[in-house]
């Protein structure tokens, strides 16, 4: 957990300096992270946490897209398979397996199991694109787009995830 | 308004409305109790300087005469009977009312119906003791068909009868309307003598008659079937008065000053004595955006709180020292010694912090001796009611809880158990009936109880009752004893009231009580003796937070079941089950008990054929009792409640989550939700 935290900052630095150069207006510090190819984005003020997956307690009766509880020191958190939210197949947990936890409010929380982390970056605002509204169901999650370093981020409207 | 000064005005305005509302009944038993009356006077001065301050003028208006009343009374120019007591309960409710719109956020309060205001000036011109009198020497006046002239009335209708006279006298103030004159140098307000009152009587009597009559016709919409010759329904009569009351004072608002907006058209006035009838549609009172909820916060007395810190401190100086410990080559007592006091710092940590949400019981008894006054009253009983162990603490989430189950059995009481005083003299019993509703610690339980000592139950009754709904056959029912007999009332849809009144018996209820009980893992016992009384008591948990659980555990996962609910555990043995109409039994001790395989639920995946080995635990879940099949009993352990997370909330047959020893989570079973989902 603290080596995956320290990874992150070191890797914010470095970006945040390369971007100095470029843009210099408002920008978005996000979390991005992989599932099947493509990268994803979640705000970095909604994300308290990023564990590795450690032993998940399976709810019998629960929906199919959550796979059980963890306990988060002493608070109990609902880990969604965040591939089954986006329509993609599940798939085992791995070593790059990681569960981040996003905050919907001052209370709950819940734990997204993604394939793999790659970094922090600050997105300068004016590469953001808002996404005209498409005929998949998850693009009601899916808040905008950002064309960056050659790399398509889409960014995740974390409030819509779980209403 | 300032909203800080505001939130501190509710905070202090409620404690003083709660003791107001005990120091009110109080009163009638005592009425001339100067430290009551001075307390009372205090209360509603305070109130009142607090609305100054804010300027709430609907509150200042109430609290302003009623503090007036209390003067009077206090210096012995006015006493505080029955009707005094009415007048002041009004005011009181009004007060209340506001308090409690304003904590919902309401900011602009609805004008006060003026008849109280009214009354309540007419309280401090002169007590209208003579008055009570008067309907019982033989006063001419025509009362509705269906009320007894010569038995006692009840307080509605001599109130109404009231509201008339004052309207009576309040038109003729203004106009000829009503035909009324008073009798020259008459102070409508003021102390009137009896012949007075009689001779306003028999002119009214005509006069309203003439009123009733002409209404009817025109204005006086009744309510359809209602003959207006024949017998009228004390409800009915009621509500005409009140239309004709909302009438008449429409008529004479032009005129009289006193009277500043006229009923009709302030339909969202708090509890006006009765709401006129079908003249005053009901809107609702537009909710303000912001609900300030002041129930979220306790007040923690400040040396708990210092004990608390106290306990930190401690914590922090056992940290500190295990930090040292830690890298140091320390040897193994040193450690030993630390963890063995940072488990007592805990442990006094939990328990004080646990202390802080702790509540005495009698904020929710405090609200009894009302309920019980206005519902004796109304049911023309006399009742006395015995608090004891107001003391008692628990936890705050449960002191809420708690409240509406005690309404329910305490109006139960109240209604269904003691009798009519004539009845009970008839049987030898002291006119006044006694309900005690009392409250102690035992152990990590609190129990309350509620006795009577009214007529009790018919276990007979009970068992032809569960019969004749169809709810068990002959034979079963005659193979209750005594007790289940009476647990029988606690079942959905059993009603044993042969005329439905509109206090209770309506037939939901006890089994709502019961869920709710249950719902804080709590048992409810009733016992009963035909003529002598009943009593039920109701055995809770101190917390709601910890809950001793039996845990149980299939192939690794582990799952706790609270043990209020089990009864008792044994092998499991095929010997003893049958397969009756597709469902598992098992026998014991001549019954047969459905069982259910939690397997089958909570590891799907793997197929069970053979169950030796395994355990059944007999829980109750409501008045049933169910087996359940599990693989593994691990003993008993408390735990701490937890939340399930986000989107479990409603999976049924989960009440929680907790986590053990060794850190792992274990779901907490809700049985009801457990039943249902095999059923």
């Amino acid at each position: 957990m603290e080596m995956v935290k320290e990874n992150l900052s070191t890797s914010v630095s470095s970006m945040t300096a390369m971007e100095e150069d470029e843009y210099t207006g408002p920008s978005a510090r996000c979390v991005l992270f992989t599932m099947e190819d493509e990268i994803y984005g979640v705000h970095v003020k909604k994300i308290r946490e990023v564990l590795r997956v450690g032993n998940i307690r399976k709810v019998e009766g629960a929906d199919y897209h959550i796979l059980g509880v963890i306990n988060v020191r002493g608070v109990i958190v609902t880990v969604v398979d965040t591939r089954i939210i986006f329509g993609m197949p599940s798939k085992e947990v791995t070593d790059h397996s990681r569960i981040i936890i996003v905050e919907l409010d001052d209370e709950r929380t819940v734990g997204m199991l993604v394939d793999f982390v790659m970094e922090v970056k600050d997105i300068p605002e004016n590469r953001f694109e808002a996404l005209s509204a498409t005929k998949e169901n998850a693009s009601r999650y899916i808040q905008s787009i950002a064309h960056f370093e050659d790399n398509v981020i889409i960014l995740i409207e974390i409030d819509n995830l779980f209403s | 308004m300032d909203e800080e000064i505001l939130q501190d005005f509710l905070v202090e305005a409620s404690e003083l409305v709660d003791q107001l509302n005990e120091q009110l009944v109080d009163l009638e038993h005592s009425p001339t109790d100067a430290d009551l009356l001075n307390a009372v006077f205090r209360g509603f001065h305070t109130v009142k300087g607090g609305a100054g301050f804010l300027g709430i003028t609907p509150l200042i208006e109430v609290c302003h005469r009623a503090e007036n009343v209390f003067d009077k009374i206090r210096n012995g120019d006015v006493s505080y009977d029955a009707l005094a007591a009415d007048v002041i309960l009004r005011a009181f409710d009004v007060i209340s009312d506001s308090i409690e719109r304003l904590n919902d956020g309401e900011r602009e309060l609805p004008a006060n119906n003026p008849q109280l205001l009214v009354d309540l000036d007419a309280l401090t011109k002169g007590n209208a003791a003579p008055v009570v009198e008067a309907p019982k020497q033989e006063s001419s006046l025509q009362l509705a068909e269906g009320v007894d002239p010569d038995g006692d009335m009840t307080d509605e209708e001599f109130e109404a009868l009231l509201n008339q006279r004052d309207s009576g006298g309040a038109s003729d103030n203004s106009s000829e309307n009503t035909g009324l004159s008073l009798a020259e140098g008459v102070d409508p307000d003021g102390d009137m003598t009896d012949e007075e009152f009689e001779a306003l009587l028999n002119q009214r009597d005509s006069a309203s008659n003439d009123n009733v009559a002409d209404s009817s016709t025109s204005k006086l919409a009744l309510p359809e079937g209602v003959d207006p010759d024949g017998d009228m329904t004390d409800d009915e009569f009621e509500a005409l008065l009140n239309q004709r009351d909302s009438e008449s004072s429409e008529k004479t608002q032009p005129k009289v000053e006193a009277v500043s907006a006229p009923v009709a058209s302030n339909p969202s006035t708090p509890p006006a004595p009765k709401p006129a009838a079908s003249s005053t549609p009901k809107t609702p009172p537009a909710k303000a955006a912001p609900k300030n909820n002041t129930e979220s916060t306790v007040r923690v007395d400040t040396k708990r709180l210092d004990e608390i810190m106290n306990l930190v401190g401690e914590l922090v100086l056992v940290r500190n020292r295990l930090l040292t410990l830690r890298g140091a080559d320390q040897d193994l007592e040193d450690i030993s010694n630390a963890v063995g006091n940072l488990d007592h710092v805990t442990t006094d940590l939990q328990a004080s912090v646990m202390k802080t949400r702790m509540q005495p019981v009698k904020k929710v008894f405090g609200r009894f001796p009302r309920v019980v006054r206005d519902l004796a009253r109304k049911l023309g009983k006399e009742i006395d009611l015995e608090l004891q162990g107001e003391d008692t603490d628990l936890d705050k989430n449960l002191v809420e809880a708690l409240a509406d189950p005690l309404v329910h059995l305490v109006r139960n009481s109240v209604d269904h158990g003691v009798e009519m005083p004539d009845d009970r003299v008839a049987s030898g019993k002291p006119k006044n009936g006694t309900v005690i509703l009392a409250a102690q610690q035992e152990g990590d339980h609190i129990l309350l109880s509620i006795t009577d000592d009214g007529k009790g139950m018919d276990p007979d009754m009970l068992r032809r009752k569960a019969v004749e709904k169809g709810m068990m056959d002959e034979i079963s029912a005659n193979q209750l004893d005594d007790k289940s007999a009476f647990e029988l009332i606690l079942s959905a849809g059993f009603s044993t009231a042969e005329t439905i009144s509109d206090i209770s018996g309506r037939g939901v209820g006890m089994d709502v009580v019961k869920n709710m009980i249950t719902k804080l893992n709590g048992s409810i016992d009733i016992h009963s003796v035909l003529g002598k009384g009943t009593e039920i008591s109701i055995r809770v948990p101190l917390t709601l937070a910890i809950l001793p659980t039996l845990m149980v555990s299939f192939s690794e996962d582990s799952y706790a079941i609270p043990l209020t609910s089990v009864q008792e555990i044994f092998d499991f043995d095929s010997s003893k089950t049958n397969k009756i109409d597709g469902q598992m039994m098992v026998r014991l001790r001549e019954r047969s008990i459905p069982l259910y395989f939690l397997s089958e639920w909570l590891s799907p995946q793997t197929v069970k054929e053979d169950y030796r080995g395994d355990k059944v635990i007999i829980v109750s879940v409501g008045n049933q009792r169910a087996g359940l099949v599990v693989e593994q009993v691990n003993g008993q352990e408390e735990v701490v409640i937890k939340p399930l997370g986000v989107g479990l909330k409603h999976v049924d047959g989960y009440a929680g989550a907790t986590i053990t020893g060794n850190g792992n989570i274990a779901l907490i079973l809700d049985l009801p939700g457990v039943v249902q989902r095999f059923q």
